[in-house]
């Protein structure tokens, strides 16, 4: 590369050698008319995975096909034994052979059965992507997401809360005002329900591990009470779980827990600090208790801002502090019925 | 009006508890302000039974309980002429309220179940709304109190070409030849004050907003007084301040400049004083669709009349000390009316061209952080949105009757997002036709977003 000296001391310039062939267009530059134009790069539009989609996509093509390739090949072979058998007159093998077949077609069907869960997974989380455009739809459109809502909810066309919507709704309501209408006819008595779940199900685990007499049973309890939870707050939401949706799902749950719920934690740590203060004021099992019973609170609340169709309003998403003072006088008046007893 | 000693105490410990609100109703003639007061009487008073307030909180929730009329603060004022409005809704064929020509208020008590019940543990709780109607020709006078004579005369000699000014042909032959400094002649200033309060009232039939001073075009009982013997002089464009000053007493310039000045000081303030002063919440109410038909010289005339409108209000965060003794304005409605006037899917254009006409005064209410929202409203729905079949295409269509009784079912077309362009306008036009009422089947009025609008202005008091 041809790089010019450095300037020595008292070099004069010309005007003329500055021309630098440069390739940027000089202020002014004019262009011939008909040169073809395109637009100017417009920002992708905004992929809304990651922060708190439900399902992160990831297919495992290869796994689905030796399961597949496994079945497939399986059934050809009990085929062909039961074939042969029944040609020699082996009924010993030929049995044998229905019951592998029996049992590929069992596993088969929980594969699709598996494969139809994951769909509808699917399925949810595009319909919560396409509710997210809904401040900014049309009053057709509007509508139109609405009825997918209510299919998706499992509402019939004479449901209460439907008609209570329809009632509300008027042809000149923009998808923002559909949005607020659905969230109080739809979804507030969900969200309901929703909220009673969690807290009663996080306090009845905290009890359970608070006096439960092994750490063993803790852990299985634990998980038993917190897969089931998550399980009822997603059909609470139409949605039902396969195993593999489970996982998925749980792994949504994890993950913004771990990062996305960092910040949360950080704010509400002072909290967290006199809850623990209160908890050093119970018996240590008692406060193993409050910790598992705020976890659960915990899981269950984010599970149910995943599993929500309409993203909460700002501001107003549920938060563990609603749920702590009700765990704490739940595990307050056990631990007083317990030194009752003992005293007496 | 001195008011008994007590009621005074009474309502400054209501505006103490912020359990009082006095809700600025603005908007220049024809806006719809008596129909917005009427409507807003009307739901709250229906809240709960019949109403439709779907998109305000506290009613959603079934926790407004209903409004009551009270007893008003200033008993010199009259009572809104809310019956007689209604009465005008309800005759066979129904119409339109009578525009207002007076000043009017009214008290309403609202009612409501607080969201979450307080320490003292009362079931309900009231919140007194006052609110008042006045002529919208008065309103443009508030801006004269920052002026004077001069500087209020350059400014309306060099508003108005084109078609307005055509229409003050009269008044400016008659004043080409008034000298300021020549001694008064009393009939010959009330002639060409005539001209002038003419060519006013020509303008205002030709659909232009901008119209000072306001009680020419409705003196009241002030017809014939000389306070409403002034006009703009145009000879004095060319004399600086201290020229003007050295004019004798008698001279046509001072005894013009005497009789703004007590227009000025005895009629606007204590209009201003009274009544618009101490507002909490204000909407401003626009009649956009109007000024489309009416052309883009009357477009800009209005966005005019707005911005200048506009500077005469306080705004700011409240606290409990400005709240008692200097209240302000601390959150705003801006609205285009006549909402059902226009297919629905046309709404969101709507509030766009509602915000570009008001596009000054909003960015002042925004560097003050004054929270405002633009609604695209009716306060009583004429039409009924349709959707009709046309050439194998689904298109939207609005029902209702005409002004004269004919029944209607049309497109009216589309609105813009910002003002179009002068080849526009000398291309097509707008003409976005008038409905009258429709006959009312007991219950609430019908109306257009009045629920957002009323959840926006008073929703936060309701919790």
């Amino acid at each position: 590369m041809n790089v010019p000296p450095d300037p020595r001391p008292g070099h004069r310039f010309s005007p003329e050698a500055e021309a630098d062939p440069s390739p940027e267009p000089l202020a002014g530059e004019r262009f011939a008319a008909d040169l073809p134009s395109h637009a100017a790069a417009t920002p992708p539009s905004p992929a809304i995975r990651g922060e708190d989609a439900l399902t992160r996509p990831r297919r495992r093509r290869g796994l689905l096909a030796l399961m597949v390739g496994g079945l497939g090949l399986g059934t050809l072979e009990l085929g062909k034994t039961l074939y042969a058998a029944s040609l020699g007159g082996d009924w010993l093998a030929a049995a044998w052979g229905m019951l592998g077949l029996g049992a590929l077609a069992l596993g088969g069907m929980a594969l699709v059965r598996e494969l139809w869960r994951l769909r509808r997974l699917r399925h949810h989380d595009a319909l919560r992507q396409a509710l997210r455009t809904l401040p900014e739809a049309s009053p057709q459109t509007a509508l139109g997401l609405a009825e997918r809502l209510r299919v998706a909810l499992g509402l019939d066309d004479d449901d209460p809360h439907w008609r209570g919507f329809l009632a509300a709704r008027a042809p000149h309501h923009d998808g923002g005002e559909v949005k607020a209408l659905l969230d109080h006819h739809l979804l507030a008595p969900r969200d309901k329900a929703a909220r009673r779940l969690v807290s009663r199900m996080s306090s009845e685990t905290a009890i359970m591990v608070a006096v439960s007499p092994l750490t063993l049973v803790d852990m299985g309890l634990v998980a038993w009470r917190h897969l089931a939870m998550i399980d009822r707050l997603c059909r609470l939401y139409g949605l039902e779980l396969g195993y593999a949706s489970r996982l998925r799902l749980l792994r949504g749950v994890l993950h913004q827990m771990a990062f996305a719920g960092a910040s949360e934690l950080a704010g509400e740590a002072g909290m967290e600090i006199l809850s623990l203060n209160l908890a050093g004021r119970l018996s240590a099992r008692a406060g193993q208790g409050m910790a598992v019973g705020l976890l659960g609170a915990r899981l269950g609340l984010r599970t149910q801002r995943l599993a929500r169709p309409l993203v909460f309003p700002a501001g107003e998403a549920p938060r563990v502090a609603d749920l702590r003072r009700e765990l704490w006088q739940q595990l307050r008046r056990l631990e007083t019925r317990d030194t009752d007893t003992r005293t007496r | 009006m001195r008011q008994p000693l007590a009621r005074e105490l009474q309502d400054l410990l209501e505006r103490g508890r912020d359990r009082q609100l006095r809700l600025a109703v603005t908007g220049l003639s024809r806006s719809g302000k008596t129909a917005f007061l009427t409507s807003l009487v009307n739901q709250l008073r229906h809240a709960g039974l019949e109403a439709r307030l779907d998109l305000m909180d506290a009613a959603r929730e079934g926790r407004l309980l209903g409004a009551r009329r009270e007893h008003q603060l200033d008993l010199g004022v009259p009572r809104f002429p809310y019956d007689a409005a209604m009465a005008a809704l309800d005759a066979d064929p129904p119409s339109w309220p009578e525009p207002t020509r007076g000043i009017s208020e009214l008290r309403l008590a609202i009612h409501y179940r607080p969201a979450r019940p307080g320490l003292l543990g009362r079931e309900t709780r009231r919140l007194t709304l006052d609110l008042f109607d006045y002529p919208g020709e008065w309103l443009l006078d508030l801006p004269l109190l920052d002026q004077d004579y001069p500087g209020w005369s350059r400014q309306q000699a060099s508003t108005g070409e084109g078609e307005r000014a055509a229409l003050f042909a009269g008044w400016r032959q008659a004043v080409a030849g008034l000298d300021p400094g020549a001694e008064a002649d009393e009939a010959r200033l009330a002639a060409v004050a005539e001209r002038y309060a003419e060519g006013l009232r020509a303008a205002r039939e030709a659909g232009f907003a901008d119209l000072q001073p306001g009680r020419f075009l409705l003196p009241g009982e002030l017809a014939g007084a000389p306070v409403l013997q002034f006009f703009p002089l145009p000879g004095i464009a060319s004399l600086d301040d201290r020229a003007l000053a050295a004019l004798p007493a008698e001279s046509n310039y001072a005894t013009l400049a005497r009789r703004f000045r007590h227009y000025q000081q005895h009629i606007v303030r204590p209009f201003f004083r009274d009544h618009f002063r101490r507002f909490d919440r204000q909407v401003v109410l626009v009649d956009l669709l109007g000024a489309l038909n009416a052309g883009p010289e009357r477009f800009e005339d209005l966005s005019r009349a707005l911005s200048r409108l506009m500077q005469s209000f306080d705004y700011g965060k409240r606290s409990l000390l400005t709240r008692l003794f200097a209240p302000r304005i601390d959150r705003l409605a801006i609205a285009a009316t006549k909402a059902d006037h226009v297919t629905p899917e046309q709404h969101p254009r709507l509030v766009a061209l509602l915000e570009a006409l008001l596009a000054e005064p909003l960015k002042d209410l925004r560097f003050a952080d004054v929270p405002v929202r633009a609604f695209s409203l009716a306060a009583i729905r004429a039409t009924q949105a349709r959707r009709i079949s046309h050439r194998g295409q689904d298109t939207p269509v609005l029902r209702g009757t005409g002004l004269s009784g004919e029944p209607l079912l049309l497109y009216p077309g589309e609105v813009p997002e910002r003002l179009p362009g002068h080849d526009f306008w000398a291309r097509q036009g707008f003409d976005f036709p008038a409905f009258r009422p429709t006959p009312r089947e007991g219950g609430a009025l019908p109306h257009i977003r009045l629920d957002a609008a009323l959840d926006w202005l008073i929703g936060d008091k309701l919790r």
